[in-house]
Formats: C-alpha cells, structure tokens, sequence
C-alpha cells in the first residue's frame, strides 16, 4: 500500500509541478537556440495598444527568430520591406501565431507594418527595427 | 416485470448491468480507478490554466485553455457524458482532488483514521440546489469573456479549484461538489436523463447488512463521499459516481447499470423548488447563450461582451430577469391551468408547479444538445491546431498546427438541430403524461390537466426550433 501511495503521489506532482516545469523548460530551450536571436511582437490595432514592442533591437549580422503573436480577433499582417523574411508573410489570422526568420544584415532603423486592412487606425500600425 | 415501456418500446425497467464483466468489476474496485482518470485530467486542467494565463488577452480560437474547456468539455459533456454516462464527469473530475487529500491524509489508499480538516456540517438550510444555480447564473454573466479570452477562462477554473479546496478544509466530504460546483448542478439535473445508473443490485442484501459500510466505510473504501446511502439509491442526481460503494462493499452488491433514458424523472424522491429552478434557468440560459453566441444580433454580441457598461447591465437585468422569473412565471401560469383543467382540488399548485417542471429535464438537454451542435461543428477543426500548438508559441508537436479551420458538416448544422430538438420533445411528452398521472390520482384529471402542459412543451420546443434554425 505504501508504495502504492509513493506512486500516487509521484505521478499526482508530474501532473502538476512536473507539467509546469516540463512546458517551461520546453519553451526556455526552445528560445535559446544559439543560432538566433529570438523576438516576441504583439500585434495589435492602433487603437488596442499597436504593436508590441514598438521598437525591435537586434544585433547586427545575427540571425532573427520572429513570432508574431495575433491576439486580436481579426485578421493582421506583417512587412519588414527592408530584409528578406523566411517564410514571406500574407496574413497572420486571428490568434494565430507565426514564425519568421531573417538575417539582421543591414545597421539602422527599419520600418515594418501591418499588410492587412486592420481597423480604420490601419495605417498607423507601424513599428521600428533597430540593427546596431 | 413493469408493463410500462418507453414509446411502446423498452421495458422502463430494463437493466444491463456492465459490472456483471468481471474486468469491469475489477477496475471499478480498484483503488486506482478512478484516480488515475482524475490525476490525467489534473494534468489537462494544470496545461488549460497555463494556457489561459499565458495566453492572457489573445483570442480564444487559438488557445488550449478555451478550446478544451468550452468547444471540446463542454460539448463532451452535452452530446455524451451526460445524457448517456449520467454523471461520469464528477466520477474523473479532478478539482477536489487537494481537498479529498487533505481530508483523507493519502492519495490512493484508504485512511481510516480522524479525517483531516475542519469536518464542518455544510448548513442545513443550503442543503440543496440553491447555491449551485445562483453561482451557475452568476457565471454566464461572464459568457462573453470566457470564450474569447483566455484570461477569464483561467480566472474562472482557478476560483473553482481554490474554492474546491477550501470547502473541502472547512467542510465533510464533497460538501463542494454537492452543493456549490457549478458543473455538479445542471450534471446532477440532467442525470436523471442519463442511460446510467449506480444501483444495488440485491436491496435484501443491503437490507441484512446492518453494517452500512457503502456509507460509513471501511479499509477497502470510503464512506460515500456525498453523504448518500448507496444502499438506497433511487436516482441519479446527487450520486457523484466517485465507485466508493463497489470498493467498500463486501457482497459485491453495487451494480453499474445502463438503462432507458430518462427514468429518474419518474421517481418522486426529493423534489423540490430548487431542483425546478435549475430546469428554468438551463432554459433560460440556453436561449440567452444562443442569443447573443450564435444568433446574428450583433447588438446582444456587443451588451454580453461589455462593449458599454450600460450595454452589459441591460443583459445581466434581462438575463437574470427571465432565467429565474420569467419563465418561472409563465411555467407557474400553465401549471395553474393544469390544476384548473384537471378539476383535482386536493392536489396543490405547488406540487403541480414542481412535478411538471421535471418535463423541462429532456427538451433542456435537447436544447443544449443541439446548441452544442452549433459549437462543435463550426469550431472543432482548431482543436487539432491547439493540441500540437497550447500556447500559441509556436509549437507543432503533433504536426498539426497548420492544419486550417475548417467548418465541418456546417450545412447539416440547421437538420441536426431540429432533429435533436424533435427527439427530446417526445421524451417529454411522454415523461409529461406519466408525470401527470403521478400528480393527479384519477386518470381523467391526469388527461386534462397534461393539456396545458403539453401545450407548453409545444410552444418551448416551437420557438427553440424557430431560434436555432427558423
């Protein structure tokens, strides 16, 4: 019975504490690959906050792993026109999130932009990225 | 045998008892059944409210959390484990587990012991359903959030959790699921539909049986943590199916029965206002939900999610307004018809009032059934998409993340509906009857005063129909 209630209680803390740890440790691992420098962007109308962050810094000559993280309900899109994104980007659905990579080759500011027709604050969804 | 069958069909006392299969008997007598379904769903819930907190204000359509619970749970709970399994949720629900723990001292074996905790007695005036519908009632207030954003789902299941856990400090047993759990009401209503029952099998053995062990316990088993008599059980609804009675029970004489559908309706135990106003508010709530979450009023859309403040009180006047006085009212109208038509003037009103409100149990399934049908069908595609993607990170465990939304059978949407509505309205008609010749004692009376209910029936399963697809 006592080992019965060791497993119990073993498989009850896997559940629970086990879970969290797994799914963060899986998340932490996962953005730190080595190879890029990884960014989270928010994307939200003008008018529920615009993107976030609004600035994007990255260092020069590394590798760039975008999310971009929809957590409206309706449909946004993403440009970066100044570098060449890895998989080119239509739409990004809501509450989709998509992931693109590119090569931050270039030093200055450069702008990106919602492609979709968002809100009628649309064009004002711009944000910048920073390469130094 | 009773001569009375279902439709002319099905003997109301046919049985099929599952546990008479010996690996049955064996897993529901073992002491890792159910624990093991409830550690799993532990998990689940532990991955939705990580889901519902991380994924914070984005939308819902991409989010574990919300499409578990509400498109996948909640549909689950409608189309099968309900109507068919009775209450088999309560049997692998895993949020009174920290309780259970504390109040038991051990997982999985079973302590005999002074429980821990305070042990208090759950007040004798709130022994009922009372609580339950207002804290279901309460909930829906906030509809419009927990489908579309996570956060609300993960506040919502964490106060359920937290508040599982300190009743069970405070009070005896599964005081919680019994008289407050939200899910545990419309479950236990609803129950008496289900084609599952948890019965003795042999009532002269329990009856020689002095030692009542299915209640007070032993070292094989708890005494029943609802607080019931196994040894007498007569219907569905409190019964939270947890098998203690099979493990503590030394004649083997507990039996897991599948039968026809619906006959608790007919038993005539522990009726009350309470459990009426629990068939009036699922009413209620169903055309509400229908209203503003499928409906194309944009405007309801806009008052139930908060667009203005004045927008949300109007809906949570109204709501509450018809949940538990109008339809009240107009129940309460036609029961006085009965009473009139029937020409009984020994019964009382209130018990006509309460007997028929019992014929509401099977149109409101079939209302939720078939509203469900509006949920799962449309939605379903994105579960695929959140099992290999949770957080919304980025993940593809299963490789189905790109996996698009698609709307599946949508165009028989409307004929599911209908047909659902149609069925659960004949299972009320004939529960009605029989309802009616329990409540008046001479035939006649019975065949005039179902008149009005019937008419009743007819006009709720009428306007539902035209709701969902008029």
């Amino acid at each position: 019975m006592k080992r019965n209630e060791f497993v119990a209680v073993t498989l009850m803390i896997l559940s629970t504490i086990g879970a969290i740890f797994a799914v963060s440790s899986y998340e932490f691992y996962r953005r730190r690959t080595p190879e890029y420098f990884f960014v989270e962007l928010i994307a939200r109308s003008p008018n529920n906050g615009n993107w976030y962050p609004k600035e994007i810094k990255v260092p020069y000559g590394k590798k760039v792993k975008l999310h971009i993280r929809n957590i409206e309900t309706v449909s946004h899109g993403f440009a970066l026109p100044d570098f060449e994104l890895e998989p080119e980007i239509n739409e990004i659905k809501a509450g989709e999130v998509l992931e693109v990579t590119f090569t931050a080759d270039k030093k200055g500011e450069f702008p990106f932009m919602c492609t979709v027709w968002c809100s009628e604050e649309h064009l004002r969804m711009s944000g910048k990225l920073i390469v130094e | 045998m009773s001569k009375d069958k279902l439709f002319g069909l099905i003997d109301m006392d046919w049985r099929f008892e599952l546990t008479k299969f010996k690996l049955i008997r064996a897993l529901f007598k073992s002491r890792w059944f159910p624990l093991l379904p409830i550690i799993f769903n532990l998990f689940i819930f532990v991955i939705i409210l990580l889901a519902g907190l991380l994924g914070g204000y984005s939308a819902g359509n991409y989010n574990f959390g919300i499409m578990i619970v509400w498109i996948l749970w909640w549909v689950m709970l409608m189309f099968v484990l309900v109507p068919v399994f009775s209450r088999t949720w309560c049997l692998m629900c895993p949020f009174p587990i920290f309780g259970d723990w504390v109040q038991r001292g051990a997982l999985f074996g079973v302590n005999i012991g002074k429980p821990g905790g305070l042990n208090l007695k759950w007040p004798k005036a709130l022994k009922n359903m009372w609580v339950m519908n207002i804290f279901f009632l309460v909930t829906t207030f906030f509809s419009g959030f927990f489908t579309v954003r996570p956060l609300a789902t993960f506040i919502l299941l964490g106060l359920i959790i937290l508040l599982a856990f300190i009743m069970g400090l405070i009070f005896e047993k599964r005081s919680f699921c019994l008289y407050v759990c939200p899910v545990s009401g419309f479950q236990g209503l609803y129950s008496q539909f289900g084609m599952a029952e948890i019965r003795s099998k042999e009532p002269q053995v329990c009856k020689e049986h002095k030692l009542k062990t299915c209640y007070l316990g032993n070292e094989k088993g708890y005494g029943c943590p609802w607080l019931l008599t196994p040894f007498n059980f007569k219907k569905n609804t409190y019964c939270g199916m947890c098998l203690e009675c099979f493990k503590s029970c030394p004649y083997d004489n507990m039996a897991f029965n599948l039968r026809p559908p619906g006959v608790d309706l007919l038993v005539d135990e522990k009726r009350g206002l309470d459990e009426a106003w629990k068939s009036f508010i699922m009413l209620g709530i169903a055309m509400v939900f229908f209203l503003s979450m499928q409906g194309p009023w944009g405007v309801l859309k806009d008052m139930v999610r908060a667009s203005t403040l004045k927008g949300y009180l109007t809906f949570i006047g109204v709501h509450t307004f018809f949940s538990l006085l109008i339809i009240p009212a107009v129940f309460l109208f036609f029961s006085y018809l009965s009473k009139v038509l029937s020409g009984n003037k020994e019964v009382s009103l209130k018990k006509v009032f309460i007997n028929f409100s019992y014929t509401l149990i099977p149109i409101g399934l079939g209302a939720w059934i078939a509203f469900s049908f509006g949920i799962i069908l449309p939605n379903g595609s994105y579960i695929l998409h959140i099992l290999s993607d949770p957080f919304s990170w980025g993940w593809n465990l299963f490789g189905t993340k790109g996996i698009p939304w698609t709307p599946v059978f949508t165009h028989l949407l409307g004929y599911l509906q209908g047909i659902t509505l149609l069925v659960f309205y004949l299972f009320s008609l004939v529960y009605g009857f029989r309802l009616s010749l329990q409540t008046y004692p001479k035939f006649q009376e019975a065949k005039r005063g179902w008149l009005p209910i019937c008419a009743l029936l007819t006009l709720t399963t009428l306007a539902f129909l035209w709701l969902y697809i008029g």
